[in-house]
């Protein structure tokens, strides 16, 4: 739970950099392996498939959530040590800055990644 | 800026060009190809706008004035420019664009034709049972014809698509996209013309040798004569007695082709009963005559490399020609 | 032995010039490259990445002449210049060469030449590494592109789709094997150098540069090996596939035997998307570098660079099925890609917009290298916006496979990779031949290229539309296609000329023209200490890293480097040696000793090649030969270049510090390069494993339900096995620390006969059972995944034994054990593909 900030402060590292994305990418591979599934009989193209989509919109949920856990505890570290831009000193503080800040940025774009990846879900509800 | 001034004119020279065939997505014939058309032409001109802003701006801070600017400006055109306008662009266009998409799709009212794309031309069946499902091969059945399909006009029409040997894709610009004929599986496209007319159709999967020449023609009539079309292509042919049809069998043309009303009952290459009620032969490649049927039957891979029927020039001309000269016949 | 040896560098007067002219006499000498014949053994970066990017270039140019034949044949309809056989040789060699003799190797040894000299660093930690993939480059590359003299290259497209090119009576001939063969013998190559980049950039930085001093280009560096390592195996797991259906009639992709074409094109595309960034990440890094210093201040937005290079690389992966649009797949399936294909325009944008950021808050120098880099955004921007046009599906199934497509990805590949590979041409040739190329030549190439691909290219956006397909030799008048294929045949001679042009400028005689002088562009990053020319030694100190642009921002620092008043400013022992550091903070770890130049590299590439060779025409009993000479081969270069016990067990590198220099475990590169090794193996192995429950879920019968698999028992009892063998690997890691050598030897002969049994147990499952591989894609299927995990075993086995001999000859010791280290984690590995091998085949039947 510390990679998320619920408690204490967390060592940025290149794998806390990478898990907003990464949970972008396993949220993908689910709607995409789950509608596929779903759809892959083939049999009535027309028939609804409200099942799958309401899956697929909790599994966005729980990803747009979780993301939002890894923005937020990079944005409150980032910004209690000033939340400035320029981290390109020579200190530890700084490569933690620095690691903290473009954590937020990854955060925001895999949060407008998953929010993307939800509007089929809503547009089409089908398998046609 | 001499150079856009010649791309423009450049430009606007080849639509004109591009606007006059008759397999050009331009030159719209079809529900689909309409809309897509139009947001073909919105995206363009939202696309020339941010093409003409970043290089303007880019052309401004690198020659016209390459001084230094605070760089909180700097920041906030990477945020607005970079990430805020990108965002919201392309959210928008998503959702126009998969919206679309069932819309496309939805379910068919008119006839059901199956198109089985093989190498390198393409077999028909008008009115057949079924639909994609889970069956793995097209439906049987059906009124055989080839490289020729009609329509009717104002009407959804189903076409199901499938292969027995490689992948080709089923493209007629001019109605609606392209949609691949894969072996082992059957794939639906569904086609809404809208006006009469004759549209040219290619394969647009590489398939081989011949994959260039492997064209079709798509005729929308209305609906009456497309019902009396299908009611003819079922019929058997115009002529089955004469020293054309002798030759034809005796020459073992009939291995491959059928001719309904004779013996020829060959699968492996197009159902020729109708053959001269099409505007083509070999696959969208001649006009349709005796001349150009003759002149096919003698040399296949010179007109058309890579074909699979293999050339007839050790036939004597004048079998050539008295075949020739049936087939031309078939109404 | 003179008193240098006795005393450590910290004890040097590196004022005193006599010193520092004995250790440049020293590192000279080290650092050199072998003379006469003996220079093919160079294995330095600065030889190697320079053949690299020669041989990548000349792939280049006979690409292109196959493309001008190509728009020459379309210059008018119907035109008859080419048989339409020989086009689609030409179309298919002409996709392939660019992609992957091109565009992926030119960024493998652009980095291979600047990366080390970005981290101050005095070489890659795999030298021999780096030389072994360019051989197999070379000789792969050739084998692919030579077929077309003998008529008989591939014609099935770069893309390769089945049927058509699995089934002799499509394409018979060895067109289609030269292809496969050929190109994953250059994709383990492309592996190779993946796994050499990352570990360098992660591990070899000099000291002091902490992640956010990085330069961006180690960023970008870093982001691409990493696509590189999950993107090739997914292809090589196809290719495995595809071969096994060529050559033994194994049906995965034949509908009539349940296989699926559509498979193919799935693992193609996950390779095949990421490709296309994997091309340009790499050059926009170049841009990343060059934008900097002509605006004469540091890159503005640096961590929006870090968020959109690794954003990139993650979301490109989300891609793949936008080349399938119009394969049938539902509409809701289609969407996901579309949602993630649009998405990847976001970082995209972010990379341009702090460019120009970077530019406006700059005073920007022009110069030839700006001219491609504006160049670079008036092509690449219309790329990028056809790109997000063609993400829309509805759009895309008018535009696929049109020549719209053909422009859209002109524009996105010569204008976001050839542009920025051009600009850095002329930005580094200074830096690689001591002279800067010629200004007017320069902007003569621009302006013959931007005018000649926009004549050439931009038409074809329109061509596509008017209803042009891709990949025709020919096509008929009257359809209003005459002009714009006039046209663009006319632009693609101009931008040849252009090509000629730098082609010309590189290689005219210079005769006394002077050198150029140092840093000639101003920069301030590492890469331009360098003298013009250059030494092999890359720096003459490795330097203290406080900023991201040390030259601009460290004072007095080129001459503290010149002075050696930083680390490792002496050969002592007269061997090349590096520093090892930390991955977040770059603090100094090890004293890398990497190996110098050696003939193996070239053997093992050679005989390596051979099998491919051998096994495309069929001449089994020769492949098997051969690959017996590969692994010995391999073997022997392993034995007597790695792992090597040092003299003493640490070493002063300068300033007072000492440094071990053997370490094992993760501080070691080797230990890295074993773990990401196995990531990209592991890759492969999920591609494998991705067929089986893509089978599953298309067919009802799969796997079948009367039981007719691999059965339960014998797939359980090699797995037994599998984990007894990692168990014993694991405890002879640890005995050996533990000073009991008798039984850590004991251990690892057990475990390499554990494996051994292991892996023929699990082949007996299917045969005892008699699948037949041809009858069906399930036994197929069963048989692919049995043998990759046996072959596996085999392998850890031949590791345990490599070890024990190794213990017995007396090359690994309780405490330099790297050896049984790095083995002991590639069976972790090994014991999670054996679990999920067993679990998959016969435990998921009684499930399903």
């Amino acid at each position: 739970m510390r990679l998320f900030g619920l408690y204490g402060r967390t060592q940025d590292t290149l794998w806390t950099l990478i898990a907003a994305p990464a949970i972008w990418g396993v949220h993908f591979l689910f709607s995409y392996f789950y509608a596929a599934y779903r759809c892959a009989p083939n049999a009535d193209i027309f028939a609804s498939i409200g099942g799958t989509r309401i899956v697929v919109g909790i599994a966005t949920v729980a990803a747009l959530v979780l993301i939002g856990l890894v923005f937020r505890r990079a944005w409150v570290e980032w910004q209690a040590k000033g939340g400035t831009v320029r981290h390109d000193r020579d200190t530890a503080e700084d490569r933690e800055h620095f690691l903290e800040f473009s954590t937020v940025l990854l955060a925001a774009l895999s949060f407008v990644a998953v929010a993307f990846d939800v509007m089929p879900v809503l547009l089409i509800g089908d398998c046609r | 800026m001499n150079v856009l001034h010649a791309i423009a004119g450049l430009l606007l020279l080849l639509l004109l060009s591009a606007c006059t065939g008759a397999q050009s997505a331009f030159d719209t014939g079809g529900v689909e190809a309409e809309r897509v058309l139009g947001m073909f032409w919105i995206m363009v001109v939202g696309a020339a706008v941010i093409w003409i802003f970043v290089i303007g701006l880019s052309c401004y801070v690198t020659r016209v004035s390459p001084r230094a600017v605070d760089d909180r400006i700097g920041i906030r055109l990477i945020i607005w420019g970079g990430c805020v306008f990108p965002t919201l662009v392309l959210a928008g266009l998503l959702f126009w664009g998969l919206g679309m998409m069932p819309e496309l799709r939805r379910p068919a009212d008119g006839p059901t034709i199956a198109v089985s794309g093989e190498r390198f031309w393409w077999r028909v069946a008008y009115d057949v049972e079924g639909g994609p499902g889970v069956v793995r091969n097209l439906p049987p059945g059906g009124v055989p014809s080839a490289n020729e399909i009609w329509l009717p006009v104002g009407q959804r029409s189903t076409i199901l698509l499938g292969s027995p040997d490689v992948i080709h894709s089923f493209w007629a610009p001019s109605l609606a996209g392209k949609m691949d004929a894969i072996p082992g599986r059957v794939n639906r496209l569904v086609m809404e013309p809208t006006r009469t007319g004759v549209y040219n159709g290619v394969c647009a999967e590489f398939c081989g040798e011949a994959h260039a020449q492997m064209g079709f023609r798509v005729v929308v009539v209305s609906e009456q004569e497309y019902a009396a079309y299908v009611r003819a292509q079922a019929a058997p042919a115009a002529v089955t007695q004469g020293p054309g049809v002798d030759l034809f069998l005796r020459n073992g043309c009939a291995a491959c082709h059928s001719v309904r009303g004779t013996t020829a009952d060959g699968q492996i290459g197009p159902d020729l009963t109708h053959v001269a009620s099409r505007r083509t032969i070999g696959a969208g490649l001649l006009p349709t005559t005796p001349e150009n049927i003759a002149a096919f039957i003698r040399s296949t891979d010179h007109v058309k490399p890579g074909v699979e029927m293999p050339s007839f020039g050790m036939l004597p001309e004048a079998e050539v020609t008295a075949i020739a000269q049936w087939l031309g016949s078939l109404e | 032995m003179s008193e240098t040896t006795r005393q450590g560098a910290s004890d040097r007067d590196q004022e005193d010039e006599a010193v520092r002219r004995a250790q440049e006499e020293r590192l000279r000498k080290v650092w050199a490259a072998p003379k006469g014949w003996r220079y093919w053994s160079a294995v330095n970066n600065t030889e190697v990445g320079v053949w690299y990017t020669a041989l990548s270039f000349a792939f280049m140019l006979f690409a292109g002449v196959l493309a001008l034949i190509m728009r020459a044949q379309l210059a008018v309809p119907e035109n008859n210049l080419v048989t339409p056989d020989f086009y689609n040789q030409a179309f298919t060699l002409h996709g392939t060469a660019m992609m992957f003799l091109f565009a992926v190797p030119i960024f493998e040894a652009v980095a291979i030449i600047l990366l080390p000299q970005l981290l101050g660093a005095r070489d890659l930690p795999f030298p021999r590494l780096s030389a072994f993939g360019f051989w197999c480059f070379l000789i792969g590359g050739v084998f692919v592109c030579g077929s077309i003299f003998f008529g008989a290259a591939p014609t099935g497209g770069w893309f390769m789709y089945p049927p058509l090119t699995t089934e002799e009576r499509f394409t018979p001939g060895y067109g289609a094997d030269i292809w496969l063969l050929g190109l994953s013998f250059i994709e383990v190559a492309s592996i190779a150098a993946a796994i050499e980049l990352i570990v360098g950039t992660l591990k070899c930085r000099p000291p002091g540069m902490r992640l956010n001093l990085m330069p961006l280009y180690a960023w970008y560096v870093l982001v691409v090996a990493g696509m590189i390592l999950f993107a090739f195996p997914p292809l090589i797991a196809g290719d495995i596939l595809f071969e096994l259906e060529r050559l033994f009639d194994w049906p995965f992709f034949d509908p009539t035997r349940g296989g699926d074409p559509v498979l193919w094109q799935h693992l193609f595309w996950i390779f095949g998307h990421p490709e296309v960034y994997i091309v340009f990440l790499p050059a926009i890094a170049l841009l990343a570098m060059i934008i900097p210093t002509f605006a004469q201040r540091p890159i503005l937005g640096y961590s929006w660079i870090v968020l959109a290079a690794v954003g990139t690389g993650f979301i490109s992966f989300g891609l793949w099925v936008h080349h399938m649009y119009t394969t049938g797949l539902p509409a809701i399936s289609l969407g996901f890609f579309s949602a993630a294909s649009e998405a990847v325009a976001i970082p995209t944008g972010v990379q341009i917009f702090v460019f120009l950021a970077t530019l406006m808050t700059g005073r920007v120098i022009y110069s030839v290298p700006m001219l491609f880099v504006s160049g670079f955004l008036a092509i690449f921007v219309i790329g990028g916006l056809t790109g997000v046009m063609v993400a829309i599906a509805p759009f895309d199934w008018q535009a696929h496979d049109t020549y719209f497509v053909v422009a859209h990805l002109h524009y996105v590949l010569i204008g976001g990779m050839l542009f920025p590979v051009v600009a850095g041409v002329f930005y580094y040739w200074p830096m690689i031949s001591g002279r800067k190329l010629s200004d007017r030549l320069g902007r003569l190439a621009f302006w013959l290229m931007f005018v000649g691909f926009n004549v050439a290219f931009f038409p074809m956006h329109f061509s596509g539309l008017a209803g042009m397909p891709r990949r025709v030799w020919t096509y008929p008048e009257a359809l209003g296609l005459e002009l714009p294929n006039l046209v663009s045949t006319i632009g693609a001679f101009v931008f040849a000329a252009g090509i000629l042009t730098i082609v010309y400028d590189v290689l005219r005689p210079r005769g006394s023209e002077p050198y150029a002088k140092r840093n000639p562009w101003n920069a301030g990053t590492l890469e331009w200490l360098a003298e013009m020319p250059g030494e092999n030694w890359g720096v003459r100190s490795v330097p203290v890293i406080t900023s991201r642009y040390p030259i601009w921002q460290q004072p007095n620092f080129i001459d503290d480097v010149d002075k050696g008043r930083f680390y490792l400013p002496d050969a002592e022992e007269m061997k090349r040696e590096t520093i090892v550091s930390s991955v977040l903070d770059g603090e100094p770890e090890q004293c890398l000793r990497v190996p110098g130049p050696s003939f193996m590299p070239m053997i093992s590439a050679f005989l390596t090649g051979a099998v491919f060779i051998l096994a495309t025409f069929h001449y089994w009993y020769a492949t098997i030969a051969f690959m017996a000479l590969a692994t010995v081969s391999i073997m022997i270069w392993l034995w007597r270049g790695t792992a090597i016990i040092p003299e003493k067990p640490e070493k002063d590198v300068g300033r007072g510090l000492k440094l071990p220099l053997y370490t094992s475990g993760p501080i070691s590169v080797g230990w890295w390069a074993m773990f990401i090794t196995m990531t990209g193996d592991v890759t492969a192995f999920i591609g494998l494993i991705f067929g089986y429950y893509y089978f599953f879920t298309i067919h009802e019968d799969f796997p079948p339900p009367s039981g007719a698999g691999p059965g339960v028992v014998w797939p359980m009892v090699s797995l037994g096995l599998f984990l007894a063998a990692w168990g014993a690997a694991w405890l002879a890691l640890e005995r050996n620390r533990a000073r009991r050598i008798g039984a850590a030897r004991v251990l690892m002969g057990a475990g390499a006969g554990a494996a051994l049994s292991a892996a023929a147990v699990l082949l007996w499952g299917p045969f005892a059972t008699g699948l037949d591989p041809a009858s069906h894609v399930y036994p197929a299927t069963v048989w692919v995944l049995a043998i990759w995990t046996a072959a596996h075993g085999a392998v850890g086995a031949l590791m345990l034994l490599y070890c024990l001999a190794r213990s017995l000859a007396g090359r690994f010791t309780s405490d330099h054990d790297i050896d049984i280290a790095n083995v002991t984690l590639y069976w972790h590995f090994m014991a999670g593909t054996a679990l999920v091998t067993v679990a998959t085949l016969a435990l998921f039947p009684l499930a399903a």
